[in-house]
């Protein structure tokens, strides 16, 4: 079913920018409740929220109608923008103010959203954090002197070479701070298709059939100039690969190493004690040294409270020494009980997804956005992370 | 699930609807749907392969009154 005409519509992007800013607007969502305890928008201050299944509407429409709210406007939503339609148009013949989110829950957790890390903007530099809002995933650019490199860069890899365009750069290199479990990595196809090195650590990518280049503890890459300086650490521990990368000396990448309320699971190799004890090596040895005036930038977030008022998710190492519950233990075994206490569940869809980020199994683009949304279910069902 | 809603009210009461559909949300919305509406009870649901290997999803929808 198409949109109907006649009835508001709000695209993801602008419902993500009126969240931001405060907007809290209504939302009627009228998937089926298994759907909507699964994932959800989301905001902070968490929305005003209500569930009516669509098909209610058809079975009990003066019931589902008295659960809707009348004072406001009311964003509905649906799997895929159809079965919202027909309820906002149903809404509106009531009286009530209704308006439709295009292309529903499909279009929420395909939506990426670029924010500027850098504090003071210049012509020919650009750094971005972009967030998949649905997913809770970050990925960055770094463009410089017409060059840019992409990090993490999820599976909708078109969108990051128009982002590169938007600063007349080209993607020269792409980089994976480890071999993602959770979604399908857009590196490979990126790199491939532009005929661009894609970097990730050996220790990560055995048996891998894709192309690949090493990217070795101090390994440093340089960008356009020397204005930017990008040195590769290894930070082991979320996987024995894992490695952070450091931006003028300013920057901190921690891919999932380290996030900015906790650490990144070390049970996806089934090793879970042996990766806890070296993620537990990585934070209280090797960034021990790092100044806590770094501002460390992760791959994934937990809540959307995480996300500042400009925008961007991150924060500085000593605040995050301060705050973060994985710092606040002080011996190797506290440390080893907190994180092995704190693991969620491991869905087998993991396996899947580390398997074809390795190249050893293909799938069809229909099958890849089912296995990610799979994925998205638990990832917004439950913290996908510690704690 | 709109579609259904009106064909299954072309049947006589006893006869079964069988649906199929491509989306995999279509599993919840017709259990959650056969709960609501008096009239229907959904009787089996199947997830098969199509000739391009793709899911489709068969509900089976009986007219109870």
């Amino acid at each position: 079913m198409d949109d109907c005409p006649g009835i508001d519509g709000i695209s993801a992007e602008a419902l993500y920018g009126e969240i931001q800013r405060g907007a809290a607007p209504f939302i009627l969502d009228v998937r089926n409740e298994d759907e909507f305890t699964s994932w959800r928008i989301e905001g902070f201050p968490p929305l005003s929220m209500v569930n009516v299944p669509y098909y209610a509407f058809l079975e009990d429409e003066a019931g589902s109608l008295a659960q809707v709210p009348r004072q406001a406007q009311v964003t509905v939503v649906c799997a895929k923008g159809g079965a919202s339609a027909f309820v906002a148009a149903m809404l509106t013949q009531h009286g009530i103010e209704a308006r439709n989110l295009h292309g529903g829950m499909l279009a929420w957790g395909n939506l990426q959203v670029a924010t500027s890390v850098s504090a003071a903007p210049r012509s020919g530099f650009a750094f971005v954090q972009i967030n998949r809002v649905g997913k809770r995933c970050l990925s960055y650019v770094i463009a410089c002197d017409g060059q840019a490199l992409v990090v993490d860069p999820t599976r909708h890899v078109d969108w990051y070479t128009s982002l590169a365009k938007e600063y007349h750069a080209q993607i020269t290199q792409v980089i994976d701070t480890h071999l993602h479990a959770d979604h399908l990595s857009g590196g490979p196809p990126l790199a491939g298709g532009l005929g661009v090195p894609y970097y990730i650590c050996l220790d990560d990518v055995a048996g891998a059939r894709i192309s690949h280049e090493p990217l070795p503890d101090g390994a440093r890459l340089a960008l356009g100039s020397t204005i930017v300086d990008i040195i590769a650490i290894h930070t082991p521990g979320h996987t024995p690969g894992s490695t952070s990368l450091l931006i003028n000396g300013r920057y901190r990448l921690t891919g999932d190493t380290l996030f900015v309320n906790s650490v990144g699971r070390p049970d996806l190799g089934a090793r879970a004690e042996e990766w806890a004890r070296l993620l537990y090596r990585t934070l209280f040895g090797r960034m021990a040294r790092l100044s806590g005036e770094v501002v460390i930038l992760p791959a994934h977030y937990a809540s959307p409270e995480e996300i500042r008022s400009n925008g961007v998710i991150g924060t500085t190492l000593s605040e995050a020494r301060a705050r973060n519950p994985a710092f606040q233990m002080h011996t190797e075994q506290e440390f080893l009980r907190y994180v092995l206490a704190h693991l969620p569940p491991q869905p087998p869809v993991y396996q899947e997804i580390r398997r074809a980020n390795l190249g050893q199994v293909m799938f069809d683009a229909e099958h890849a956005a089912e296995m990610e949304r799979r994925k998205l279910w638990m990832s917004a069902a439950k913290s996908a992370r510690i704690p | 699930m709109i579609k259904a809603r009106q064909e299954i009210f072309k049947l006589n009461v006893g006869e079964v609807l069988k649906v199929l559909a491509t989306d995999r949300n279509s599993l919840g919305d017709f259990q959650g749907w056969a709960k609501s509406a008096k009239v229907v009870r959904l009787l089996r649901q199947d997830t098969e392969l199509d000739a391009q290997g793709r899911e489709v999803y068969i509900h089976y929808l009986a007219r109870l009154a």
